[in-house]
């Protein structure tokens, strides 16, 4: 089928355009900071020494300068909840590019990488050329102290050398455990080593303080490449002694051959030696801003999270999954977010996220799925352990609520976002733009349906008494039929009925949605495994005869 | 901390590490600096590396993502036995492999590195980790009609089973046989 194009605008077009201004940022900053240190008049004698390395440096550092101030911006995940919610951002558009936060981490991420791999080569380069290219004449220009100084001793013995090291080391831990495989099966050392930022950022701004890198101050009074009458000749500095006999030959006893002065226009005269000052450490002012704002963030989180919460009661559900009622003051939560919770007595540092389910006058509930012995002591004894919960953080699920027509579709223990849309719509439908809802929930077991079976039930029978029998479309999916068991339960009937053996036919489905509504913008939801993800994202992308479009939202997890 | 696995940390750094060195030793030998047979064994304890981190190995709980290809290495690695599944001998190995290169300043960075991916499998050493290859079991053919000995002996509408089995007992016990038909003539399945 045919990619419309409509749809593909909607779904990918401002992603795609944010990454292109991102891209062009980066590109600009590279080729103007490689002009400058290349042609640049106060940098003249510095890239005579160095060459192509300092631009390359010096180019990827500013490089660096704007990815390591970007990259701290989508992680203050409260900063994205409130616009998220609140009414400053009113485009659904501009809200779902907040889904793509995590991904754009993620490029930043890789981007210093590369730069960084970039920048170090060519610093290493640059520490052979000051010691290879040393100078009486350039003395405080140079970083070696003598000709020949071996290269390495310029490393680990100046500030800007050792905290290089450092952060290449720190660089190196962080990037090995972020890979996909480390985070899906050892999420812990991924986050404790991510933490490690806060040290790379506090060498970051040591790093730049070295000013081992200087321009000319004094460009008027000594233009570079001019020519000292008293003693050598500031042009190539690469080869003085070839320097010093053709001054000699040129020049006998200073003006007296004016033809060669007339012919040699370009050559000025030096009033003074050159002086040289280090730059001012511009990376302080890139990253400044956002570090203090993220580290206010957390450290806002850590107060707020501080208190414990209040458990009321703990239900068992069948499928080895445990509900958690909980009460805490102060705290607010929309349908669709969701919270991280630490429990000090199953793992001291660990953090996990969860979707709240449920808010019943303030009661919050959310479900977990008991695969380790650890949360235990919850079922079996009446004494609950103490409880912090970090949040509410939001997710793009909150906007299922703001689409007229909305398809959701939820794997397993992925129905929980829709839970709380669920319960929020028992409560109270009008005030939300929501008017019809397809819900699809596909399991292996069918025991998973009793965790909402009475949600839905009575929500059926609430739009059944408002003469809205098809606000709510609920089809249930068996993906695995070993059991002889096909019906949910007794009571159950509205939900047995809508029971189907096997996976859900996608394009079928969405062909059907189309059709009933036609012309209008669905937004698609899922919360499942990755494979049913992309098969959505792909039909959500083409072509239909109905003139239906559909808009993709998606939650990553890991 | 639960129950982390070190080695699959440790082997993503020691495979960054034998690129790094790869590329350090490049520079080097390309840009003939001084001791630039320094840079030439770094590119082929690289390589050397690459080959031998390049198979993930299995982990002890839950089901580990296998690298692209990774089968025809995983071979190889299998061969050398305790050489390669003893997490020990990989740590000192790297360490070992890692000091020449110290000395290039091109390759020093990838000396670090692979110091410290030495140093982490060392720690998985402690815990008692071990390489293990990851098998590819041979698929299963679902085998059709497997359990089906013999055609249903009945026309429809059949009990089930356990209701089939019990006629001998309860002939046994005397109780009226109202079950199992009794075919005239043998029933053969005609399906090929």
């Amino acid at each position: 089928m045919a990619v419309s194009w409509r749809s593909w605008l909607a779904n990918e077009g401002v992603k795609h355009l944010c990454l292109l201004i991102w891209l062009s940022l980066n590109v600009l900053l590279f080729w103007k900071t490689f002009l400058l240190y290349n042609q640049g008049p106060e940098y003249h004698y510095l890239h005579q020494m160095l060459g192509l390395g300092l631009c390359l440096s010096r180019a990827s550092a500013s490089v660096l300068n704007l990815n390591c101030s970007l990259i701290l911006l989508p992680m203050c995940r409260m900063l994205l909840a409130y616009l998220r919610g609140s009414q400053k951002v009113p485009s659904r558009r501009t809200r779902r590019l907040l889904d793509k936060s995590r991904t754009f981490h993620t490029t930043c991420g890789v981007t210093i990488c590369i730069f960084s791999g970039v920048h170090v080569a060519a610093h290493l380069v640059n520490a052979l050329n000051f010691s290879v290219n040393y100078h009486e004449d350039f003395v405080e220009l140079n970083a070696a102290r003598y000709r020949d100084e071996d290269p390495r001793k310029l490393l680990f013995t100046t500030v800007p050398g050792l905290t290089g090291v450092c952060m290449v080391l720190v660089l190196f831990l962080m990037i090995t455990a972020s890979t996909y495989a480390i985070r899906v099966s050892n999420y812990d050392i991924f986050w404790y080593t991510h933490n490690l930022f806060l040290a790379f950022y506090m060498l970051l701004m040591l790093h730049v303080s070295g000013g081992l890198l200087k321009y000319q101050t004094n460009l008027d009074t000594h233009p570079p490449g001019c020519i000292n009458l008293n003693g050598t000749r500031y042009q190539n500095i690469h080869l003085p002694e070839y320097l010093s006999e053709h001054f000699h030959e040129s020049f006998p006893g200073g003006f007296s051959k004016p033809d060669e002065l007339t012919q040699n226009t370009f050559v000025k005269i030096c009033m003074e030696e050159p002086r040289f000052q280090a730059n001012f450490p511009q990376t302080w002012l890139w990253i400044s801003g956002p570090l203090c704002l993220y580290c206010a963030e957390r450290l806002y989180r850590c107060i707020r999270s501080n208190k414990p919460v209040t458990i009321i009661s703990v239900i068992s559900h069948p499928s080895d999954v445990m509900e958690i009622r909980m009460v805490k003051e102060n705290f607010k939560a929309r349908p669709g977010q969701y919270i991280v919770l630490h429990c000090p007595s199953v793992s001291a540092l660990e953090n996990h996220p969860f979707t709240l389910t449920m808010n019943d006058f303030e009661i919050y509930s959310f479900l977990h799925l008991v695969k380790t012995p650890r949360f235990c002591p919850f079922i079996q004894s009446r004494n609950y352990p103490k409880l912090y919960i970090d949040g509410p953080f939001g997710s793009p699920f909150e906007d299922s609520l703001n689409y007229e027509v909305s398809l959701c579709v939820a794997g397993g223990i992925g129905v929980t976002p829709f839970a709380s849309i669920l319960n929020t719509l028992l409560d109270d439908w009008k005030p939300y733009r929501l008017r019809r809802l397809y819900f699809i929930w596909v399991c292996r077991d069918i025991q998973s349906f009793r965790w909402f079976a009475d949600l839905l039930c009575v929500l059926y029978n609430k739009f059944w008494q408002e003469n809205r029998p098809d606000y709510v479309n609920i089809q249930l999916y068996l993906s695995q039929t070993d059991g002889l068991q096909k019906i949910i339960g007794e009571k159950y009937q509205a939900l047995n009925s809508r029971l189907f053996i096997g996976r859900p036919r996608w394009k079928l489905l969405f062909n059907e949605i189309a059709k009933y509504n036609r012309g209008k913008t669905v937004g698609v939801f899922c919360c499942g495994p990755n494979s049913i993800s992309k098969t959505l994202h792909k039909l959500s992308n083409q072509n239909n005869s109905y003139g239906t479009r559909f808009e993709y939202n998606k939650e990553s997890f890991s | 901390m639960g129950q982390i696995e070190w080695a699959m940390w440790a082997n993503e750094q020691a495979l960054a590490s034998g690129l790094i060195l790869i590329t350090g030793g490049i520079v080097a030998t390309a840009g003939q600096f001084a001791q630039w047979y320094l840079g030439a064994y770094s590119i082929a304890a690289g390589v050397l590396v690459c080959l031998l981190e390049y198979p993930r190995g299995k982990r002890s709980k839950g089901s580990t993502m296998e690298r692209c290809g990774q089968k025809y290495l995983t071979r190889a690695v299998k061969v050398f036995g305790p050489l390669t599944s003893n997490y020990y001998i990989r740590a000192f190995l790297h360490l070992g492999l890692s000091v020449p290169a110290g000395f290039l300043l091109a390759t020093i960075l990838g000396t670090a590195c692979l110091a410290i991916a030495s140093s982490i499998y060392l720690l998985a050493a402690i815990h008692g980790e071990q390489w293990t290859p990851i098998e590819t079991k041979p698929k299963e053919r679902p085998q059709v009609g497997g359990t089906i000995k013999q055609p249903p002996s009945n026309p429809p509408p059949r009990p089930p089973a356990e209701a089939r089995k019990k006629p001998s007992e309860e002939e046994v016990a005397g109780v009226p046989v109202g079950g199992p038909q009794e075919n005239p003539m043998p029933v053969t399945d005609e399906v090929v």
